[in-house]
């Protein structure tokens, strides 16, 4: 591998972008029942629901939180209750992770061992 | 290359059934799956395990491997493939499995791997791993985490940034290659928050559009602050008897300082809001400063002789009441 390191300058976009149901399959390359069923599920949901599919626009944390519902399905070989429930408990446990690393750097400095 | 003992990989015995391979591996692949463990290597130990699991849940395959774990491992843990060795159960020509063959080990390659240097057919077969489907395709979006600093996050950064993407190599074999990409962050980015980089992510096959690099911000930790929402919190000692009589006194706040009057009568633990001084936004945070009584670390002798005349002119306060003591 000769060019590892190539370095490119570049300017960041759009950072609301969203995705309509077509283009959240194509870069997940995954069927559009499959997105429906999450949504259906509550796993993830669009920016706005409206009862017309076609029209669903989704943001990047969701098409992340898909990405990450492929995985699990993929490599646990989870049903679809079992990934929703399993989806919103990682979430929990994130957030906790986080809070108690917020936490501890509080108790730190405020008993001055930083 | 070093010889892989996927048997201890599982945490099973070389006679294990295939019903306990099955349940160790389920059990491991739930412990390390990258998207639940937090263990900074679980994405390798999951390869392994996955690995393992490849090889030891297809009898064929696993008589092979034990064949050749009699014969082609070393004392010192080094392994050499035998001459004329030849894997009846390879991944080669058409030898479909759902695993993606492409992210296995080197080892892995050397037993099983035969087929796919000979060339694997165009797009199906081995190389391809589980993108073989189609040779026309969008390349794939990759997701990377960039940790910013408070400072950088709030002002705008130029940074660097590293992933891997797949490619199809002269061969058309998937292998994973090190990007490296220096971007501008924009001010005021939130954790959590979400970048792109359009066409920076694998590239497309058969003409298709590259994917995307999908970057996700999160806060380093920091010395001095921590962030609650759109506030950022600081912690500030003061002296006794600036909490009793009340002081003014000089805070940091990010890339910058200021100047805090302390009300008399403060204690550890007050709270001060700097109003606007939080994370900048459509609704900027407020900066929150807590208080923290620090004792000197030694007292004079004319110190001490004040605190005698303090403990005498306080009586009354006793700090542990609610201990019920």
């Amino acid at each position: 591998m000769t060019d590892n390191d190539r370095i490119l300058s570049v300017e960041m976009m759009e950072p609301s972008a969203t995705f309509t149901l077509r283009e959240v399959c194509e870069r997940g390359d995954c069927h559009a029942e499959f997105v429906i069923k999450l949504v259906n599920y509550g796993v993830i949901a669009p920016v706005e629901e409206t009862p017309e599919e076609r029209q669903w626009r989704f943001d990047l944390q969701t098409l992340a939180r898909l990405r990450k519902a492929q995985r699990l399905q993929r490599d646990l070989k989870m049903n679809l209750p079992g990934l929703a429930m399993s989806l919103e408990l990682l979430d929990e446990v994130q957030e906790m992770r986080r809070e108690v690393d917020r936490l501890n750097r509080q108790l730190q400095q405020f008993l001055g061992q930083t | 290359m070093d010889f892989k003992d996927y048997y201890a990989v599982l945490g099973v015995s070389e006679s294990a059934s295939p019903e306990e391979i099955k349940k160790a591996y389920r059990k491991l692949a739930r412990k390390y799956h990258p998207d639940v463990s937090k263990e900074a290597n679980a994405d390798d130990k999951f390869k392994d395990v996955g690995e393992a699991y490849e090889v030891l849940k297809d009898p064929e395959k696993r008589a092979e491997y034990d064949e050749l774990k009699k014969y082609g491992a070393r004392k010192d843990g080094s392994f050499e493939r035998p001459s004329g060795w030849q894997s009846a159960s390879g991944f080669g020509d058409g030898g479909y499995t759902e695993a993606d063959a492409g992210q296995f080990s080197d080892f892995f390659e050397e037993i099983f791997g035969g087929g796919r240097r000979a060339g694997a057919g165009p797009g199906f077969g081995g190389g391809f791993g589980s993108q073989r489907r189609s040779n026309r395709m969008r390349g794939e979006d990759v997701h990377a985490k960039l940790p910013l600093f408070l400072e950088e996050a709030i002002k705008g950064c130029e940074k660097q940034v590293t992933f891997n993407v797949q490619e199809p190599d002269a061969n058309g074999r998937l292998v994973s290659r090190q990007k490296t990409l220096k971007v501008k962050i924009p001010a005021g980015m939130k954790e959590g928050q979400h970048i792109r980089l359009k066409g920076q992510g694998a590239p497309g096959i058969g003409g298709s559009a590259n994917g995307d690099l999908f970057i996700e911000v999160e806060y380093a930790p920091h010395p001095l602050f921590t962030v609650e929402g759109q506030d950022i919190l600081v912690t500030v000692p003061i002296a006794p008897w600036e909490a009793a009589i009340g002081a003014s006194v000089t805070v940091p706040t990010v890339g910058s300082k200021v100047n805090v009057k302390v009300p008399k009568g403060s204690s550890s633990g007050s709270k001060l809001r700097l109003k606007g001084k939080g994370l900048p936004g459509k609704h900027p945070g407020d900066q929150i400063v807590i208080l923290q009584v620090a004792m000197p670390e030694r007292h004079s002798e004319e110190a001490q002789e004040l605190y005698k005349q303090l403990a005498e002119a306080e009586k009354e306060f006793n700090p542990r009441s609610r201990l019920h003591v």
